[in-house]
């Protein structure tokens, strides 16, 4: 046992704690591959579903396939696997700001079933969302199998995230940049290249596994002069979608949590009607790519009406679909939205202006994807390293970026936090690396209360706290009661200066009569920020910190801003 | 002392024992309840390398309306004053963050198995990996009401044990109970005597221990009958690693489904000081 044991601590030592980059490329590697391969599974499961239920369609009983596959999906997650519904985005980036990155191991695989019965059975949402949540609990749990710390154990959720986008598209760039652009928010050295390396491995897993099955093909587009004065107007109408599209979806949510029904109830009525919509209306079920890829290559054939038509029912069916129950992402019904906006958006020009030289219906969609990933997500970079890399139309790189600034742009003029953002944000638990609210949440109350202090008793004499004043340098004295122990008031020596100069009182007031019971105190369960609000609401130098009635110390700004200082270099070093 | 106790209240008659069970364990070290009345069937914990999901059965969140009137009630007839606690995180909106900055936590033998309750059975998963997480001990009480009158250490020597040894000290030292140490004998008299010496614990034992027993190492379940049925048993867990655990079976795991006092719990990541 003890031969194995030491082989073990060698292995342990000689392999993990060679070199931190080492270990981080390593491990991230590891993770871009067991989340890629998590990727893969899920779409080539979701291909074979879709195909399988494909011929039973146009049946009139075929709406209720959604309803079953929400039905089935509501029940796995609140049932058996114990989750909340939705996508899973917002929880993994609340684990990074917040815990380090430590997310449950049935998040690898609960949100992918979840999903797989939502979009099989032609739900409206993407796997994207799910895979990152999957990917992200993959490089979670390798780390806590390897004893990481915080730091490695956030690049490892990064690598799982960059790992799982890059093998659903089979796009690395946009898996890494996706995975610091919105889920770690910092641009750190020692984090690119492990994701870069989790990225490429993730990709490699997808091309290795499905190498024939190429998301979107290339077309070749012809940009000019005119598309980029065009996509400034286009950029306008995307950021408009996005909004709308971000604002539906959270009060179709917000509408069905109120609904006096069980989950899965809500979730067999979001379905029915996601069903029903798709009966006349294909394009709003599943993820959609197929007709993506249509749209791209310009064989698209709906006219502009039913097109324009199509994009309300898309956000509506995403709704119902995400809102009311169902599990997955919106990246895919973002690409599907930001398409259709993109063809309606080239047909108004051409019918407004029939000789304009424009680049064809394809480039258009490409651009419109572009608009709403990056409004809806307001992560510009990756709207357009992920459009550039999935269909490898380099030659539309200018109008992207023209498209994706303003539309993100415009997006948080009008909305100011992301739809992946916006529920945290509302919770006050948005926190990024390097703000001041995460080093705020960063710093543990604990280790800043300063516990070294003269207690005095209630009912001491005046003249014997004199004495005490004569040998200490606190200007706070917490009053405590004698019998019990409990704290009664404080007193400062700003307030008893009067008493302090006037001998004759010294022997006729006992500190009971002169200490000050009405100054704010902390508690162990405050959080840093509510300490300095309360600081603030009586312009308080230092606060009393009070537990279950006991003195347990005080917090002082000048304390607080030394840690702060010593929090803030540790977060934004380059190590 | 200032130490705080977390209960997850039940609002059910087995719920009523286990939370006399913990006011009880605060009364005798001078420790504080705070009561978490859970208002969905799950919450999670995080620790330093692990978040820990719990998932309640549904015995939890019977009759919510009345929950925080009986545990009132309960804290007025044990004379303590009621402390409640309220989430502030969400890793989801049904799914709360407790906090794990605390001192002791009060856990039945399975959180997530109805049937389980009353009977002893196995320590639930969750309850397990609370304990391998925790930096604070755990109470694991017994199934009813059961005042203890003495404290009894289980020591075999680990690091856990020794910081359970440690524990026994403070209960001791606060509740003004002797302590009785157990130890089944894997070497001999001398080295157990040795190590707490070389750890400092030598003076306390000798001042606050009543008896050290040793047993042959054949006579594990003779040692636990001799253990009073009215005492606090406090031991460490995860002592002797998974692969020993694995092949010979967790001696937590045996002792807790075989006797029926409380149990207070130390696992790797637990610290005490004197």
């Amino acid at each position: 046992m003890s031969t194995i044991k030491n082989g073990y601590k060698i292995l342990y030592q000689k392999l993990f704690h060679l070199d931190d980059r080492l270990l981080l490329i390593i491990a991230g590697s590891i993770a871009g591959i067991c989340s890629g391969l998590a990727a893969v599974a899920l779409r080539l499961s979701l291909e074979s579903v879709l195909e399988w239920l494909h011929p039973f369609r146009h049946y009139g009983w075929a709406f209720i396939f959604p309803a079953i596959g929400a039905l089935l999906s509501s029940l796995y997650l609140e049932k058996i696997a114990r989750e909340g519904a939705g996508h899973g985005v917002p929880e993994v980036i609340y684990s990074v700001s917040r815990y380090g990155g430590l997310l449950r191991f049935r998040s690898s695989y609960s949100r992918l079933i979840s999903s797989f019965l939502t979009i099989g059975s032609g739900g409206s949402a993407g796997p994207e969302a799910p895979v990152v949540m999957s990917g992200s609990a993959i490089g979670s749990s390798l780390a806590k199998f390897l004893g990481l710390n915080d730091r490695q154990r956030i690049t490892l959720v990064g690598c799982g995230t960059a790992g799982a986008i890059a093998s659903i598209f089979n796009a690395p760039i946009a898996g890494l940049v996706f995975s610091i652009e919105v889920i770690l928010g910092e641009w750190k050295f020692v984090n690119i290249i492990p994701i870069a390396i989790a990225a490429v491995a993730g990709a490699q897993v997808s091309q290795a596994i499905i190498p024939e099955q190429v998301l979107f093909f290339h077309q070749p587009f012809n940009v000019g002069f005119p598309d980029i004065m065009a996509s400034l107007c286009l950029a306008l109408v995307t950021a408009m979608i996005s909004v709308l599209f971000t604002k539906t979806l959270r009060q179709t949510g917000k509408l069905a949590k109120k609904a006096p029904f069980p989950l899965w109830v809500r979730a067999v009525i979001g379905g029915c009607i996601v069903g029903i919509t798709g009966m006349f209306m294909p394009v709003v079920l599943a993820e959609g790519y197929h007709f993506i890829q249509s749209m791209i290559s310009g064989t698209f054939s709906m006219g502009i009406f039913i097109t324009f038509v199509a994009i309300f029912a898309k956000i509506f069916a995403t709704s119902m679909t995400l809102g009311w129950g169902g599990s997955g992402g919106i990246f895919a019904p973002c690409l599907l939205i930001g398409s259709l906006t993109g063809i309606v958006f080239h047909k108004a020009l051409f019918f407004l202006f029939p000789t304009i030289g424009c680049a064809s219906e394809g480039a258009y969609a490409l651009l419109g994807m572009t608009g709403i990933i990056s409004g809806v997500m307001q992560a510009p970079l990756t709207g357009i390293f992920l459009i550039v890399e999935i269909t490898g139309g380099y030659e539309t790189i200018l109008p992207l970026i023209v498209v994706s600034s303003i539309s993100s742009t415009m997006s948080h003029y009008i909305e100011p936090a992301s739809f992946y953002f916006k529920e945290l944000i509302e919770r006050g638990q948005f926190l990024r690396p390097g703000t001041d609210a995460r080093i705020l949440s960063d710093l543990n109350i604990s280790e800043l209360i300063q516990t070294e202090f003269i207690k005095v008793s209630e009912n001491m004499v005046f003249r014997k706290f004199i004495e005490i004043l004569k040998t200490s340098k606190q200007n706070f004295y917490p009053v405590i009661e004698d019998e019990t122990g409990d704290y009664k008031g404080v007193i400062q020596i700003s307030a008893i200066r009067k008493y302090a100069l006037d001998p004759g009182m010294y022997d006729m007031i006992f500190l009971n009569q002169i200490m000050d019971t009405n100054v704010i105190t902390a508690s162990l369960e405050n959080d840093l920020q509510e300490v300095l609000d309360m600081m603030d609401i009586d312009n308080m130098e230092s606060i009393p910190v009070v537990e279950n009635d006991r003195f347990i110390g005080m917090i002082s700004k000048t304390r607080i801003l030394d840690l702060y200082r010593r929090e803030l270099i540790m977060q934004t070093s380059v190590q | 002392m200032n130490y705080k106790l977390l209960h997850i209240f039940r609002n059910t008659p087995f719920g009523r024992e286990t939370f006399f069970q913990s006011l009880y364990f605060c009364k005798m070290i001078n420790a504080y309840p705070v009561v978490y009345i859970p208002k969905s069937d799950k919450f999670l914990m995080y620790f330093s390398n692990d978040a820990v999901q719990v998932d309640l059965d549904h015995s939890y969140l019977t009759t919510p309306a009345t929950a925080k009137s009986h545990a009132e009630e309960l804290f007025n007839e044990m004379g303590v004053k009621p402390m409640f606690y309220e989430p502030k995180n969400f890793t989801a909106s049904s799914l709360p963050d407790i906090s794990t900055n605390i001192d002791y936590l009060c856990c039945p033998r399975s959180v997530s198995d109805l049937s389980s309750k009353i009977g002893l059975g196995h320590i639930g998963p969750k309850v397990r990996r609370i304990i391998k997480h925790a930096t604070f001990p755990i109470l694991i009480t017994s199934p009813v009401f059961k005042p203890w009158k003495s404290i009894s250490v289980f020591f075999g020597g680990s690091k856990n044990a020794l910081t359970a040894l440690k524990l026994g000290l403070k209960i001791a030292m606060s509740s003004g109970l002797f302590l009785d140490i157990y130890t089944l004998l894997e070497k001999d008299e001398v080295y157990y005597r040795d190590l707490i010496k070389k750890e400092g614990l030598d003076a306390p034992v000798s001042q606050l221990s009543k008896q050290w027993h040793f047993y042959k190492k054949s006579n594990f379940d003779t040692m636990l009958y001799d253990v009073p049925h009215n005492s606090l048993i406090v031991l460490g867990a995860y002592g002797h690693g998974i692969i020993k655990d694995l092949l010979l079976g967790s001696k937590m795991e045996q002792i807790q489904s075989t006797v029926t006092n409380n149990l207070l719990i130390t696992g790797p990541y637990c610290t005490v000081s004197l």
